[in-house]
């Protein structure tokens, strides 16, 4: 156990030692900072709560963006440098070798998702003070009776399952296409073609629709109502997802274990 | 671990009829081989004969389409990772993370097997001299520093079996001269075996105990470079150096002598040479040396594979 950490930490390093990523991670900060502070001198009536509710709404787009960059490269990354003969040469199973990268982007996406809640919650309670609404729906006026603070968590934690899946898909086709651009153009393409063809789609009568993929990567509006359109609930959006990752992860693990390694 | 008694003369490498089959091509047919502990071995083919290909199969990044390579005993399809952790490799180009500083690509590779040191790693990087310029990128390195971190990284694990695939490839003359002696020297005093592709077929000389041949897919011959035995009944080139050059070329015409200097250059195996020595000297002439031109590897190499085309 303590010799596969130190996979995960051979990941880390590789993600981290790479200009790029700390470019990402000061676009955020600095996009929370800059968003923050206009909105506290443009305008009067917003608060802590609705300044980090509408950070969360916009710059989750960013955040997927990057993840998927980041993800897009891991596996391609190393075949298209010629380094992946190196790295399986060693006494890993190829899964775990696989694992390793994967935990990493995880982690990569986790550290976003820290970074953005962290600084726009400390940040906005500095610039706006503190905001003693009791309910969501007394800070935000959304249809929600949590404590604004358990709901911006809430709001977080759907962000990241959303996150998690785009990190398994793109990830899939980083291993099936051993070349970055295309994953991270498919999985853009796909992710925000999604975004935007999902609102037609919902309005469709099929039953079929529902077991699309896209329909179920919003998962924040279930915070506004148990039920959506074509009754669906979060329950039976999660069973969804978890089909899909399944079959990404099975997909992903069945080509990279099988696949020779010919660059 | 193995004790050196009962391993010392198992083969420490057994490829046993490995095929490989692409499509329906057929690149690597059968190939059988044993590799004897502690010697330098030489895997010489022309362009697309199949080196990599094998040397790929034999580190696992390729599927054996049939056969097994036995590494230790361990099978590299069925038993990967204890068959793997002998290995120290460099598959083609000495590819490392051009982001990452020489020093931080051998941690990343000594993190991957467990009772690497720091000091282990310093080690290594004063060994292939590489340690001004260690705690730079890798992607300000020249080739020949590049291929020194790939020797670095494939012994720093201290592998009894190492397989590179045309390491000299990109390095200086100075430098291609350490890395042969130094590779002597790991047969010689660790009893490492290594397993060394090249084009170069002067530097497989220089360097291989023995040599394999190895022509579009198929292993063609095995021979040893430096066994001492005497010829056996192949023919090679005489030269004898007598005090009647021109008397010794007339009286050899049957063998096709030829004037050479002070001396007639005759093709014959070993019984031949006594016999014409004999005949010299019962003709009156005075034989002051007799030398066998042994055939250079290149020689014969050129003269198996026929010089021929890439296939
Ligand atoms: N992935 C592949 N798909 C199809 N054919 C391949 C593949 N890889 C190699 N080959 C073919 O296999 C043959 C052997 O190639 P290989 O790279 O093993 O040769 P080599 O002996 O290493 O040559 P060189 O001396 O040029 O390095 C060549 O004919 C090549 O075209
Ligand atoms: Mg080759």
């Amino acid at each position: 156990m303590f010799d596969f950490l130190q996979l995960v930490r051979n990941e880390n390093m590789k993600i981290y030692r790479r200009i790029g990523t700390w470019i990402m991670l000061g676009i955020i900060l600095l996009l929370v900072i800059v968003s923050s502070s206009l909105t506290r001198w443009l305008s009067e009536k917003e608060t802590m709560w609705t300044v980090m509710n509408g950070i969360d709404q916009l710059m989750y787009y960013l955040i997927t963006i990057f993840t998927v960059v980041i993800s897009a490269e891991s596996v391609a990354g190393e075949f298209s440098s010629g380094t992946i003969k190196l790295l399986l040469i060693r006494p890993w199973s190829r899964s775990k070798i696989l694992l390793s990268k994967y935990i990493s982007l995880l982690l990569f996406a986790l550290v976003q998702t820290l970074l953005m809640f962290v600084s726009s919650f400390v940040l906005n309670l500095i610039l706006f003070g503190y905001n003693d609404s009791a309910t969501a729906n007394e800070a935000l006026g959304v249809l929600n009776s949590a404590h604004p603070f358990f709901y911006m968590i809430q709001a977080y934690v759907l962000d990241y399952i959303g996150l998690i899946m785009i990190v398994t898909f793109s990830f899939m086709l980083s291993t099936i296409f051993r070349s970055g651009g295309l994953a991270i153009g498919l999985s853009m393409f796909i992710y925000f073609f999604g975004l935007i063809a999902s609102g037609i789609l919902m309005s469709l009568k099929y039953k079929w629709v529902e077991y699309l993929l896209f329909l179920h990567l919003n998962l924040k509006q279930y915070l506004q109502s148990s039920e959506i359109a074509h009754h669906m609930t979060l329950g039976f959006s999660l069973a969804v997802l978890a089909g899909y990752y399944i079959i990404f992860i099975g997909v992903t693990w069945l080509i990279f274990n099988k696949r020779d390694v010919a660059t | 671990m193995h004790s050196s008694f009962d391993s010392i003369e198992q083969p420490i490498v057994r490829l046993q009829q490995v095929t490989k089959t692409i499509g329906r091509r057929t690149i690597i047919d059968g190939l059988t081989l044993d590799l004897p502990r502690a010697e330098v071995f030489g895997f010489l083919g022309p362009n697309g004969s199949g080196k990599t290909t094998t040397i790929r199969m034999m580190v696992g990044l390729m599927s054996l389409t049939k056969g097994d390579v036995l590494i230790e005993g361990h099978s590299i399809r069925t038993d990967y990772e204890q068959a793997i952790r002998h290995v120290g490799a460099i598959v083609e180009n000495p590819e490392m993370y051009k982001y990452l500083t020489g020093f931080q690509n051998l941690l990343h590779f000594s993190r991957m097997v467990p009772g690497i040191t720091r000091q282990r790693i310093d080690e290594v990087v004063e060994l292939v001299g590489l340690k001004s310029r260690i705690n730079d990128k890798v992607k300000t390195y020249s080739l020949g520093m590049r291929q020194r971190l790939g020797v670095a990284q494939a012994i720093m694990h201290k592998p009894t079996l190492l397989i590179l695939d045309e390491p000299t490839n990109g390095l200086d003359p100075a430098g291609i001269r350490e890395l042969r002696d130094y590779l002597r020297k790991l047969a010689k005093e660790e009893g490492i075996t290594v397993f060394v592709s090249s084009h170069l077929l002067s530097e497989m000389e220089l360097m291989c105990d023995r040599v394999a041949i190895i022509q579009a897919g198929k292993l063609i011959d095995v021979r040893s470079i430096r066994s001492d035995k005497p010829l056996g009944e192949e023919s090679s080139q005489v030269l004898f150096e007598v005090d009647q050059p021109d008397k010794a070329v007339l009286l050899l015409a049957e063998h096709g002598a030829e004037r050479e200097e002070d001396a007639a250059l005759v093709r014959a195996d070993r019984e031949t040479i006594a016999q014409i020595n004999a005949s010299l000297v019962a003709a009156g002439i005075k034989v002051y040396g007799i030398r066998v031109l042994n055939k250079s590897l290149e020689d014969q190499f050129l003269e198996m594979t026929g010089g021929e085309q890439v296939v």
